[in-house]
C-alpha cells in the first residue's frame, strides 16, 4: 500500500474526507471490508461531527478539534523509543503491540506468548492471516449507525491490535496495546482500531495505554471491539496519560455471551480533551460486568465518560464506580446509562459517581440514566460532588499529620481504591506512584 | 502540664463553655463527668483544636506553651492525644501507613530522623502485643468495618504508638460492652508511667472502676461546679446528677 499522507482540515471536513475516502477506495480491494467502510463513510457523511446540540455531546464540544488542522503520518521519530522505555507499562512482562500515530512499530512490538494458536498481531496482518475470524467479528459490535465518530473510524481506520484467543485458552501474559501520538513536527491524527476475540472459556488481560510526545496537537479517534464468548473472562485496563495538546475520542464496546466476566478499569490521568464511550452488551445470562474509572483533571482539561450497560438478558450483574479529582479550571462529565431490557429479570445493577473538587473553578456535570423495562430488578445509582471529608482531615491532623500531608493521604486513598481494581500488582504499584505525583 | 484558665467557647453563637478552670499535673488522672449537654465533648474538641468552636475567652497552656494558638497537628506533636468518641473510618489508608506517617511527622517536628522501616515495624509489633491487638487490624484500612470495640481499642493502640504526654479520652466508654471496656481500660493502665497524664471524659462512673481517677470534676452548664476524689464519681453513680443541678441552682439564687 502506498504511503498515505492525509491532511484534514475539519472546517472543510466533508470535502476533504470525501477526497481521502475516494483515494482510499481507488486502491482498495473490493470485498466485505470495503463495503463496510463505504457504508460507514456514508453514515459519517450523513451525521457530520457531533455538536453540543446533541444530548450525548451536550457538555463536550469538539470545536477545539474541528478548528485545528491535523495530518495523518506514518513517519516515526526515534524519540518514541525513549518514551516507550521510560513508560511504566514497558516494565511489565507482557506482549506488546506498539503503535505510533496509528501505525505498528515492529521494533518495539514483542510477542512472548508461547501458544501459537493464540493470535496477537496488527489488524493489517490479521486481515491476511486470519481473514475468516476477522471478517466474522469486525464491525459487528461497535455500531456505526447514529455514531459519527465510530463511522469515521471505520471508514478511515489506520491500523490497530488484533487479539484472538481460541476456546479454553488462557493468555499467560497481558497484551499491552501501546499507543503513542508523536506530534513532534506537526498536528497528528490517528484512528486506531482494535478487535479482540476471546472465545468460549478463554481468559485474557488487555492493557490499552496512550501517550503523546511533541509540542504540536494530536487527535486520536479510537474504536475497540471485544467479543467475549460463553464463559470467557476478560480483564481490560485503559490508561490515558497523553500530556500536551491531546484530544481523544475513545469508543470501547464489549459484547458478552452467557457466563462471561469482564473487569474494566479506565484511568485518565492526562489529556486536554478526553471523551470515553464505554459500552457493554450482555447477550446471555449470568454475565458480570465491572466498570471502574478514575479521572484526575487539571488546567482547562475536559474528561467526559459516557458509559452504557445493556442488560439484555436475565440474571446479570453490573457494578460501576467512577471517581474524579478535579483541579484548576478543569471539567468532568459523567453520564452513566443502564438499560434494563424487558427480558432482563433479576438484573442487579449498581452505579456510583463521586467527585472531589479541589478548586472553585472546576466543574462536574454528572448524570445517571436508568431505563428499566423489566419489573424484577435491583438497580441503584448515586452521584456526589464535594470536597475532602472534614472529619477525616481532622482525625489525621489530630494525630500530628500536617494538613497538606493529610490531604494527600486521603486523596491517594480515594484514587487508589480504583487503581487497585487492576489485577496486575506491579502495574498498580507503579500507577500509584504516578497518581501520587499528580495530586 | 495542662493549665486551663477561665476558658470560654461557643458554637454558632451558643455559649457552651463558660469559664473552665482546670490544672492537670504530670502523672495525674482527671475525670470530667457531667450530664448530657454540659459541655464535656466541647471541652475535648476545643483542647484538640477542632475548628467548629470559637474560643471567646480564657487561656490554655500546655507545658508552658499556648495551646490555643497551635494547629491540631502541632498540638498532637507537642504531646496531646485525643481519643475520639467516634473514631473516623478512612478507607484506603492502612493503619500501618497512617501510624508511620504520624510518627515520622512528629519526629520531624521534634528535629529527629525518621524511623527506619524495620525499627518501626518492631516498635509496632511490641505495642500490638502490649495492647493485645489483633494483627489483622493493622493491615486493614483505618477503622474501616471495625466494630465499636475495635475502634476504641485502635484509639488506645494509637495512643501507645504516639506516646503522648497528655491523653484526653472523649467518652471512650460509650457503646462498649463490659469485655471491650476491660480491654480498653487495661490498655490505658499499661500506659500509666507516673509522667503521662489523662483527662477522662465520661457520662458514667463504670469506666472509672477500671481507670481510677485522682480527681473527679463535675461539669454543668459549661463550668466545673464540683471537684473531689474518686468517691465523688461513686456518689454521682448512686445519686445521679440532679442534686448537683439543684445545688448549682440554689447557689445561683442565694
Amino acid at each position: 500500500m502506498a504511503f498515505r499522507f492525509l491532511i484534514y482540515n475539519f472546517t472543510m471536513l466533508l470535502q476533504t474526507i470525501k477526497k481521502d475516502f475516494i483515494q482510499y477506495k481507488a486502491q482498495a480491494e473490493p470485498g466485505n471490508f470495503l463495503t463496510l467502510r463505504e457504508a460507514a463513510f456514508a453514515e459519517f457523511e450523513k451525521l457530520g461531527f457531533p455538536t453540543t446540540k446533541q444530548e450525548e455531546w451536550k457538555y463536550t464540544s469538539l470545536k477545539s478539534i474541528t478548528d485545528n488542522t491535523f495530518q495523518s503520518t506514518c513517519e516515526i521519530k526515534s524519540l518514541v523509543n525513549d518514551l516507550f522505555y521510560a513508560s511504566i507499562e514497558s516494565k511489565l512482562t507482557a506482549n506488546f503491540l506498539v503503535f505510533v500515530n496509528g501505525s505498528l512499530v515492529n521494533e518495539l512490538s514483542k510477542i512472548i506468548e508461547k501458544d501459537n494458536s493464540i493470535v496477537i498481531s496488527s489488524i493489517a496482518t490479521a486481515r491476511k492471516n486470519n481473514q475468516a475470524i476477522f471478517n466474522h467479528h469486525f464491525g459487528k459490535y461497535a455500531m456505526v449507525e447514529g455514531l459519527a465518530m465510530n463511522a469515521l473510524n471505520t471508514a478511515l481506520l489506520s491500523d490497530g491490535a488484533f487479539v484472538f484467543v481460541p476456546k479454553g485458552k488462557t493468555v499467560e501474559h497481558p497484551v499491552v496495546i501501546f499507543n503513542i501520538s508523536d506530534a513532534s513536527d506537526l498536528n497528528v491524527l490517528a484512528q486506531p482500531r482494535n478487535l479482540i476475540v476471546a472465545e468460549e472459556q478463554s481468559t485474557l488481560t488487555i492493557v490499552e495505554t496512550y501517550y503523546a510526545t511533541g509540542t504540536n496537537a494530536s487527535f486520536t479517534n479510537v474504536v475497540t471491539e471485544t467479543y467475549a464468548g460463553k464463559g470467557a473472562h476478560v480483564e481490560h485496563y485503559k490508561i490515558q496519560q497523553q500530556a500536551g495538546a491531546c484530544y481523544q475520542n475513545n469508543f470501547t464496546q464489549f459484547f458478552q455471551e452467557a457466563d462471561t466476566n469482564i473487569n474494566h478499569v479506565t484511568l485518565t490521568l492526562d489529556g486536554t480533551l478526553v471523551r470515553n464511550n464505554l459500552h457493554f452488551y450482555m447477550n446471555g445470562e449470568n454475565c458480570n460486568s465491572l466498570l471502574y474509572g478514575l479521572y484526575v483533571t487539571d488546567n482547562k482539561d475536559l474528561v467526559d465518560n459516557h458509559t452504557r450497560v445493556d442488560h439484555a438478558k436475565p440474571n446479570c450483574f453490573s457494578d460501576e464506580k467512577y471517581k474524579g479529582i478535579l483541579k484548576g479550571h478543569s471539567t468532568a462529565v459523567f453520564n452513566g446509562k443502564i438499560m434494563v431490557h424487558l427480558d432482563a429479570q433479576k438484573t442487579n445493577a449498581y452505579q456510583r459517581n463521586q467527585n472531589i473538587l479541589l478548586s472553585d473553578d472546576a466543574t462536574v456535570n454528572t448524570k445517571p440514566q436508568l431505563e428499566i423495562f423489566a419489573d424484577d430488578v435491583k438497580c441503584t445509582h448515586g452521584a456526589t460532588v464535594g470536597e475532602l471529608d472534614e472529619e477525616s482531615m481532622f482525625y489525621l491532623r489530630s494525630r500530628g499529620i500536617p494538613e497538606d500531608v493529610a490531604r494527600k493521604l486521603l486523596l491517594t486513598a480515594y484514587a487508589v481504591d480504583i487503581a487497585e481494581k487492576i489485577k496486575i500488582p506491579e502495574l498498580v504499584e507503579l500507577l500509584e506512584q504516578k497518581i501520587d505525583g499528580k495530586l | 502540664m495542662l493549665e486551663i484558665k477561665d476558658l470560654k467557647a461557643e458554637i454558632e453563637g451558643k455559649i457552651i463553655l463558660n469559664g473552665i478552670n482546670l490544672v492537670v499535673k504530670p502523672g495525674e488522672v482527671h475525670a470530667v463527668m457531667g450530664p448530657n449537654g454540659a459541655g464535656k465533648s466541647t471541652l475535648s474538641a476545643v483542647l484538640a483544636g477542632r475548628a467548629d468552636y470559637t474560643v471567646t475567652g480564657g487561656e490554655v497552656s500546655f507545658n508552658g506553651k499556648d495551646l490555643l494558638e497551635m494547629s491540631p497537628e502541632d498540638r498532637a506533636r507537642e504531646g496531646v492525644f485525643l481519643a475520639f468518641q467516634y473514631p473516623v473510618e478512612i478507607p484506603g489508608v492502612s493503619t500501618t501507613n497512617f501510624l508511620k506517617t504520624a510518627i515520622n511527622e512528629k519526629r520531624k517536628y521534634l528535629g529527629l530522623e525518621p524511623m527506619e522501616a524495620t525499627a518501626f515495624l518492631k516498635f509496632m509489633r511490641e505495642k500490638m502485643e502490649l495492647m493485645e491487638m489483633d494483627k489483622a487490624l493493622t493491615s486493614r484500612s483505618l477503622n474501616e468495618g471495625f466494630s465499636g470495640g475495635e475502634k476504641k481499642r485502635n484509639e488506645v493502640f494509637q495512643m501507645a504508638m504516639l506516646e503522648p504526654k497528655l491523653t484526653i479520652m472523649d467518652e471512650t466508654d460509650s457503646g462498649l460492652d463490659i469485655d471491650a471496656l476491660r480491654l480498653v481500660s487495661a490498655g490505658v493502665n499499661k500506659l500509666k508511667d507516673g509522667e503521662r497524664s489523662f483527662v477522662v471524659i465520661t457520662h458514667y462512673q463504670r469506666l472509672l472502676d477500671y481507670i481510677v481517677p485522682d480527681f473527679v470534676h463535675v461539669l454543668y452548664k459549661g463550668r466545673i461546679v464540683k471537684s473531689g476524689d474518686a468517691s465523688l464519681a461513686k456518689e454521682l453513680e448512686a445519686k445521679g446528677y440532679d442534686w448537683i443541678k439543684a445545688e448549682v441552682e440554689q447557689g445561683a439564687n442565694t
